[in-house]
């Protein structure tokens, strides 16, 4: 690694100040835990790295206005463990949970991992389903962009020199609502999904016909997404088994999944199917479930 | 016959240390004025090199020498065959060959240097094949490696490194008189040992010139035989210092950086360390052979093998420096052969060049492979021929008298007892608990390791003993086995016989850590010297008038005469002997239809064993070599492409995690025959090979598929059942 | 500069921005106990304390510790005395090379502080970045189950 600059600034206007004064050659470093790899690795050489860990005030977990909202600085370990988190976005805490190791978790934070955007990663794909929005601050200003606008491609993001995240707020589920997550990795118990699916499920209040479901989609595409089709085929529908396949079959569709180490496209694209309909349906029966807890 | 110590299970003492790391392993070694030394490695798997261009890196500051070929002398450096260079000198032959080293202050400078260093490359026509490289016209990885010193002689094509066959009878008159024949055709895939301990070393050179040596080494003697060849130093001037190792299963014998790290300390004059990254290890660490095995078997029609064809084609990479073997081929390609009476046999045993990694001993060498082939062919034929595949190996079972493929006959030969053990414990007959369930069985045999090993037992004057040997600590607990014996001999308590590591200035020779032998040798040359010692003892306390006396009285009586008790045993191992050991393994497992993924239910290991000296460091031994056999049959691959290993990391060469281990059940049938020490036999390679064809045959019991090459992933079988007619 | 408590011990040392904490570690501070073997952060080799929370120690600068506790194996015995865990691994042979081994006790430790008696499956889950080539993990279980049941 060359030496950088390391600045460890104590408030968040001081650390955007660095980076606006570095530009492009600075980089934002929370947890580390993919930055200081690509470092030793030789595949960043930034002039400045600007910790954020004494920044206070981006490490809560809040409950908003119908929704949660995490700051950027929380690491994955504490929004796994939330209380918050767990008793209103459980699906959330769980993805958070099959994040790597307790040890990448202590370290890695919300707000770093998204703006890392490795398309394998596992959080995205909730809060892409959770309809997750990101708090962007700059030197002077600030903005707010739905989740699935700060992807832009292969480990890209929207972010401009001299921004960071610091926020993510996941809107809390109706009611009549279930949501899942599945993280499809046969390799090892360690590993990147080769396939990993979230799915809402939300029921009219009937309990019968689904108002809207929405499919998260990762590690098979250069960004996580979601999948229009299938959720298009569900919407006010009345669900059952080969409904649910017609939707993985549709998810199907939507991916362009690439080739590595833990599946072939072509694996992958099957394994999406198949991974969405087992997720569908733990998240319409939890709907099920919510809906008859209400009646 | 009960022991006092030998059988009991005690905790390891050099425990304390390890627990509390105080282990000082070869990267943890510092002297004062150290410096780091770090390999440019190439990037084209073929290729001239043109030019290489220094100047920068030397310029660099923190960068004390950049060495290139040409500032070394030219020296070709191997285990047993030698065929590769210090550094490339004209070309390179595999991505990730040797080119430059630089020397710096710390590892990152001489990284930075790694980067400045210009090399400009001429591309060449390159193989990665196996089966390619042996065709007409392939590119050559060599011009004429039969004039490499060690070279087998045997050479039907220029990239063949070398031929091992076995034989008995007559194959073609045994398929003559088969009723049925078949054949089938399997592959194995890369895979590095996975040690976490990367290849590290320091290098010192005193003030007179004498060379110390710190390295992860599990043959200190051979290395300084090696490395005095390499160097073109005499033995004396070197001395290596034996060093705990962080784990070895085979990957640990060769010099590997060791002659750079010499040069640059020369150059330097300063102490160098080398420490190779897990990225180097993936790239360029000798890991196991793949292979492309074809097994041709003809039977009787009541199920009889009476002949079989074995023809192995093993992708050894660009050098054959590494392999330690005089064949310089895989012993276990014997394993051909499996637990089988199999009267006319041939096995032909191909190590072959490519312009891919070079590669060397792995746990049981060549056997997961031969084993995975040879164990999934016995189902296959069983199945076509409508029998059990449990009943089917009851039938061609080896039996005492009956020849090993090395021509030897067996001798208290325990193969149907340890199967029918190991489908008892697994329940093997017992309904399957649900749809997508299977069983499957496979077996293999271990012979006991040979080689030669140096132990001295000295009478210290508080009546303790001290063992001195020069076999360093692989992490197999074999130190503390070798002071069982000697306290057992000499009736102390364990606390009164310590060990006292030799360097290579003590002994003159041993042939150190491996092929599962140092029970067998370490544990006869400690328990002959520890025989010696007590006669001497016994003499001592007979001369001085007092029979009953203690140790300590009869040491202090001798040290008054200015005599010290001690006695040493030179133990040869050299012939083969005509015992083994088998091993049978049940897996059971469950597909999952919808995705492939196989899961593990539960895994039954029946071996037969001599006596066992350490019960907690034996059943280490199994479950460890268990679970690397796990890995190898459902996740560790080295991908590679066009010869370049796409697996740089352990976040992609998958090695098992304590949650992937399935439930175990361990069988073990004590025979009191082995050649070790108060009966022993050996068990450091025992429980790997069978394991992927135990698997492989489960699978195709639960789920009709047959996956043909390892590793067994879910793909390949959610593929396979979809090809599969209804 | 940066100012960290190693162990219970405060050092002031002098690093280059670059300096991961296992590097500071074992080069700066001589406490090599703790060993690099992945380089990624996978293997848990490792794995110390960072105000009791474990992390993986070689992919995490120096500077992330400044101010803040480290504990390393080196920290683990009291006074001579072995933690139960250290002793738990030498009776049950958790150990054969050892190079995991300071990263295995490390994380038992830490495992065994937030949850004193855990479920196999808890242990599983907690040792799950822990890698071991020597032992099959059997006997890993088996020392930190003994572990946990011999703590007062």
């Amino acid at each position: 690694m060359n030496a950088f600059d390391y600045r460890a600034p104590r408030s968040l206007d001081e650390a955007l100040a660095i980076l606006q004064e570095y530009g492009d050659e600075a980089k934002a470093i929370a947890g580390g835990t993919a930055l200081v790899t690509m470092l030793r690795q030789r595949l960043l050489r930034p002039a400045c790295l600007v910790s954020l860990r004494e920044v206070p005030g981006c490490d809560r977990v809040e409950a908003t206005n119908g929704a949660v909202r995490l700051g950027a600085l929380v690491t994955h370990r504490d929004a796994e463990l939330a209380p918050l988190l767990r008793e209103r976005l459980p699906v959330l805490a769980e993805t958070f949970r099959r994040v790597g190791t307790i040890r990448i978790r202590h370290m890695g934070t919300v707000g770093g991992a998204l703006a890392h955007a490795d398309p394998n990663q596992d959080p995205p794909v909730t809060l892409l389903a959770l309809g997750a929005r990101v708090e962007i601050r700059q030197s002077g200003g600030r903005r707010e962009l739905p989740l699935a606008e700060l992807f832009r491609g292969y480990y890209e993001t929207a972010l401009e020199p001299g921004e960071v995240i610091t926020a993510v707020s996941v809107p809390l589920l109706p009611p009549a609502s279930g949501a899942s997550f599945i993280k499809f990795l046969p390799r090892t118990v360690d590993d990147y999904a080769t396939v990993a699916v979230a799915a809402t499920v939300t029921l009219e209040s009937d309990g019968e016909r689904c108002r809207e479901a929405r499919i998260g989609l990762g590690s098979v595409g250069m960004t996580p997404l979601r999948s229009p089709s299938a959720e298009a085929q569900l919407a006010g529908q009345r669900l059952d088994e080969s409904l649910l396949r017609a939707a993985g079959d549709a998810a199907r569709a939507d991916v362009d999944p690439l080739s590595d180490h833990r599946g072939s496209a072509a694996y992958k694209r099957e394994m999406t199917a198949v991974m969405v309909v087992r997720a569908l349906t733990q998240a319409w029966e939890a709907a099920r479930r919510a809906v008859r807890g209400v009646r | 016959m009960a022991h006092r110590i030998v059988g009991q299970p005690i905790g390891r003492l050099d425990g304390i240390e390890k627990v509390s790391g105080a282990t000082r392993y070869s990267a943890d070694v510092t002297l004062p004025g150290l410096v780091w030394g770090k390999v440019l490695r190439s990037p084209l798997p073929h290729a001239r090199i043109i030019r290489i261009d220094t100047a920068m890196a030397r310029a660099l500051p923190g960068v004390l020498a950049v060495l290139t070929a040409r500032d070394l002398p030219d020296v070709l450096v191997g285990r047993r065959m030698f065929d590769m260079p210090v550094l490339a000198r004209d070309r390179v032959r595999f991505i990730g060959e040797k080119v430059a080293v630089a020397a710096a202050l710390d590892p990152d400078i001489a990284d930075e240097a790694l980067a400045l260093i210009d090399v400009e490359y001429e591309d060449l026509p390159a193989v990665v094949d196996a089966a390619a490289a042996i065709e007409d016209g392939a590119p050559l990885v060599h011009e004429n490696p039969g004039a490499y010193e060690g070279a087998p002689p045997e050479r039907p094509h220029p990239n063949v490194q070398s031929v091992l066959r076995f034989a008995l009878g007559d194959v073609e008159a045994g398929f003559r008189e088969a009723d049925r024949i078949f054949e089938h055709t399997f592959r194995t895939q890369l895979a590095h040992h996975g040690y976490l301990e990367p290849h590290a070393g320091v290098v010192a050179i005193d003030h007179d010139g004498r060379v110390q040596v710190w390295a992860s080494n599990k043959m200190p003697f051979r290395l300084k035989e090696l490395l005095a060849h390499a160097l073109q130093l005499p033995k004396g001037q070197i001395r290596v210092n034996l060093t705990p190792i962080g784990g070895d299963f085979g990957g640990k014998g060769s010099l590997m950086d060791l002659p750079l790290a010499y040069h640059l300390a020369r150059v330097t004059g300063r102490p160098v360390k080398m420490v190779m990254s897990y990225a180097e290890e993936l790239m360029a660490g000798n890991p196991r052979h793949p292979s492309i095995i074809t097994v041709r078997t003809g039977v009787t029609n009541d199920g009889r093998i009476v002949a079989r064809r074995v023809r192995a084609l093993f992708n050894a990479g660009a050098y054959a420096a590494f392999k330690p073997a005089p064949s310089v081929n895989l012993g276990g390609a014997g394993m051909g052969a499996g637990v089988y009476r199999i009267p006319h046999l041939a096995i032909e045993s191909l190590c072959v060049y490519t312009h891919s990694i070079p590669c060397g001993h792995a746990r049981s060498p060549g056997e997961p492979q031969m084993v995975f082939a040879g164990e999934s062919h016995m189902d296959m034929i069983a199945k076509e021929l409508g029998l059990d595949p449990a009943e089917f190996r009851r039938r061609n079972l080896l039996a005492d008298g009956d020849r090993l493929a090395n021509g030897h006959h067996l001798e208290h030969g325990r193969a149907k007892e340890t199967l029918e053990a190991a489908l008892k414990a697994s329940d093997w007959s017992r309904e399957k608990p649900g749809p997508w369930i299977g069983r499957g069985v496979a077996m293999t045999h271990r012979h006991i390791g040979v080689g030669f090993t140096n132990a001295h037992v000295r009478l210290e004057s508080k009546g303790t003993v001290a063992l001195v040997i020069g076999l360093p600590d692989t992490g197999t607990g074999a130190h503390l086995v070798l002071r069982q014996i000697v306290a057992e001999v000499l009736d102390l308590s364990l606390d009164e016989v310590q060990v006292e590591l030799a360097t290579t200035d003590t002994f003159e020779t041993d042939s150190g850590v491996g092929g599962s032998r140092v029970t067998h040798t370490g544990g006869r040359a400690a328990y002959h010297a520890a025989e010696k010692l007590k006669e001497q003892i016994r003499a001592e306390a007979e001369k001085v008038g007092t029979p009953g006396a203690s140790f300590a009285t009869i040491a202090q009586a001798a040290a008054r005469d200015g005599r010290t008790l001690e006695a040493s045993y030179f133990y040869d191992a050299r012939a083969h002997a005509a015992v083994t050991s088998f091993t049978a393994q049940v897996a059971e497992v469950a597909v999952d239809p919808q995705t492939g993924q196989v899961t593990v239910r539960r895994f039954t290991t029946a071996h037969d064993v001599g006596t066992i000296i350490n019960p907690l460091g034996h059943q280490g031994q199994i479950e460890g070599g268990l679970i690397q056999g796990l890995g190898f049959a459902l996740s560790e691959e080295l991908g590679t492409e066009d010869g370049r290993i796409s697996t740089l990391s352990l976040g992609d060469f998958k090695l098992p995690t304590v949650a992937d281990i399935p439930p175990l059940t361990t069988v073990l049938l004590e025979d009191l025959v082995g050649p070790g020490p108060f009966r022993a036999k050996a068990i450091g390679e025992g429980s790997i090979s069978a394991v992927a064809p135990a698997i492989a045959n489960a699978v195709a019991d639960a789920c009709g598929v047959r996956i043909l090459d390892l590793p067994i992933t879910a793909e390949k079988v959610y593929f396979a059942l979809r090809e599969k007619p209804a | 500069m940066i100012r960290l408590t190693v162990n219970g011990t405060s050092h002031d040392v002098e690093v280059p921005s670059y300096r991961t904490l296992l590097d500071c570690l074992r080069y700066d501070l001589g406490l090599t106990g703790s060993k690099e073997g992945c380089g990624v952060g996978v293997c848990g080799a490792c794995t110390v304390l960072l105000d009791g929370k474990m992390i993986s120690s070689c992919i995490a600068l120096a500077a992330f510790a400044d101010g803040r506790e480290v504990t390393t194996i080196e920290g683990l015995a009291e006074d001579e005395r072995l933690h139960p865990v250290q002793q738990a691994f030498i009776d049950f042979g958790g150990f054969q090379c050892g190079i995991c081994t300071p990263g295995q006790v490390v994380a038992a430790k830490a495992l065994l502080d937030t949850n004193p008696n855990p479920s196999e499956a808890e242990i599983r889950e907690w040792m799950l970045g822990n890698l071991c080539r020597c032992t099959g993990y059997y006997k890993i279980v088996e020392s930190i189950r003994a572990a946990a049941q011999a703590r007062p």
